[in-house]
C-alpha cells in the first residue's frame, strides 16, 4: 500500500524560476586529484581512468556550415531537438558533445574507449600501426587508428555515418567526417583533448576546439540501458 | 504546514538550447510551467540516462497521485555528492520542477515532470539541478 502523506500542494506559477546555482563542491569546480602524469612501463603517458567532460562538453564553438547543413541545423533547432537520435537511444557517434563520463583502458597496442552514455558505446584506438581499412562501410562510431607523437596520443577517425548529431543542438555532418583527436594527460587529474573536425561535404572549413576532462577516481562508468527506461521518447513533442 | 512558493520572473535563461541530457529539455518540458509538489518518496530509480524520483502526493479528496520526476544523470548527481541513498522511500519532500509539455502521464500512469530541487523535511536540499538550468544549457 502506498504511503499517504499529510499535506498536498501543487502550485502552478506564471513565470519560470531562476535556475538553481550549482551545489558547493559541484562539478563546476575542479575537484581533480593532484599528482604527476602516470606512465606505463613503456614510458608512455597512461591515459587510463574514468573521465568526465563536466560542463566542458558543450564547448564546441562555431562550426562553419555549408548552406544545406545550416538549413538542417535550423530545422533541428526549430524542432527543439525532439528528433535527436541520442534521445531515442541511438549511439552518440564521434565526437558527440555529451556530458557522460567515459573510461579509457590502455594497452601498448590498443586503447579502448568505453562510453557510459549514450547506450554503452565503445571505440577502439588501434595502436599497432595499421591503417584504415579500404572501402569502409560507414558506422555509428567509425574506425579509429592511433599513434603517439611524443606524449600526445593522436587518434584518427573516419568511416562515420551521417546519422549522428555532433551535439544536442543538432549540428549536422556528413559521412565524409574526419575526426582528429589529440589527447594529453598533463597531470594525474586532467585529460586534455584537442579535436579537429573536417567534413568537405558539410563544413566550409575545418574546425578545431578543445576540452579538458577531469578524472573521476570514485566513479565507475554506470550501466546505461536506454531502452528499458527511456520514458522520454514518446514525450519529446518539440514546440 | 504550508510553504510559500518563491516566485521570480526569469524565464528567458531557460529558452536557449538543449544541453545536459541525453535528450532535449525544451522538447519535453515547459520551463514556463514550474511546479511545486509536496509528497512522500516511494521509489528512486538510479539509472541512466536520468535518475527518476517517484513521489506520492495526496490530493484534496484523499486520492493519491504518483509523480515521476526526471532528475539529472547518476554521474552528474554523484559529482555533486549525492547517491542512490540520498533519497529513501518514506522521505517527505518538496519537489520543485517543471511540467511535461504534453501533459500526458508516463506509461505506468504517473504524472510526468522534471525536477530541479528536492527539499527534505529537515530543510536539506538534494538532487539540485535540472537540464533546464542555464549552466547545463550553455556548458559554462
Amino acid at each position: 500500500m502506498r504511503c499517504a502523506f499529510l499535506g498536498f500542494l501543487v502550485i502552478f506559477a506564471a513565470a519560470a524560476q531562476p535556475p538553481a546555482p550549482p551545489a558547493p563542491g559541484g562539478f563546476l569546480q575542479n575537484t581533480a586529484p593532484k599528482g604527476p602524469t602516470p606512465r606505463t612501463p613503456e614510458g608512455k603517458p597512461d591515459l587510463s581512468g574514468v573521465w568526465s567532460p563536466g560542463l566542458d562538453f558543450a564547448r564546441l564553438g562555431q562550426v562553419p556550415l555549408q548552406p544545406w547543413a545550416e538549413a538542417l541545423y535550423k530545422e533541428r533547432r526549430a524542432n527543439l531537438s525532439k528528433d535527436d537520435p541520442e534521445g531515442h537511444c541511438l549511439p552518440a557517434g564521434v565526437p558527440r558533445i555529451a556530458p557522460f563520463p567515459f573510461k579509457l583502458v590502455q594497452t601498448p597496442s590498443l586503447i579502448v574507449y568505453l562510453d557510459e552514455g549514450n547506450v554503452h558505446s565503445y571505440r577502439q584506438f588501434f595502436l599497432d600501426g595499421r591503417g584504415h581499412p579500404k572501402d569502409l562501410d560507414p558506422t555509428w562510431m567509425g574506425d579509429s587508428i592511433a599513434k603517439w607523437e611524443g606524449d600526445t596520443l593522436v587518434v584518427d577517425t573516419i568511416g562515420l555515418n551521417d546519422k549522428t548529431w555532433l551535439n544536442g543542438q543538432g549540428l549536422p555532418h556528413s559521412d565524409d567526417l574526419h575526426v582528429i583527436e589529440r589527447y594529453r594527460r598533463p597531470d594525474l587529474g586532467h585529460l586534455e583533448e584537442e579535436i579537429t573536425l573536417e567534413d568537405s561535404k558539410a563544413f566550409t572549413a575545418p574546425h578545431s576546439f578543445k576540452r579538458t576532462m577531469t578524472l573521476m577516481p570514485k566513479w565507475e562508468i554506470h550501466e546505461y540501458v536506454c531502452n528499458e527506461f527511456n520514458v522520454d521518447a514518446e514525450h519529446l513533442v518539440g514546440r | 504546514m504550508r510553504f510559500t512558493l518563491p516566485v521570480a520572473a526569469i524565464g528567458l535563461l531557460l529558452a536557449a538550447v538543449p544541453g545536459w541530457s541525453h535528450h532535449s529539455f525544451a522538447a519535453e518540458y515547459d520551463s514556463n510551467k514550474p511546479i511545486t509538489v509536496k509528497g512522500t518518496v516511494v521509489r528512486l530509480a538510479w539509472v541512466n540516462p536520468h535518475a527518476y524520483v517517484f513521489v506520492d502526493v495526496k490530493e484534496e479528496h484523499g486520492k493519491i497521485t504518483t509523480w515521476a520526476f526526471e532528475s539529472l544523470s547518476p554521474n552528474a548527481l554523484a559529482q555533486q555528492g549525492w547517491n542512490r541513498n540520498s533519497l529513501k522511500p518514506g522521505d517527505e519532500v518538496i519537489v520543485d520542477g517543471y511540467l511535461a509539455k504534453d501533459g500526458k502521464p508516463l506509461a505506468d500512469g504517473s504524472m510526468h515532470a522534471n525536477s530541479r530541487k528536492i527539499t527534505l523535511a529537515d530543510g536539506r536540499t538534494v538532487f539540485v539541478g535540472s537540464s533546464a538550468d542555464a549552466a547545463y544549457q550553455q556548458g559554462k
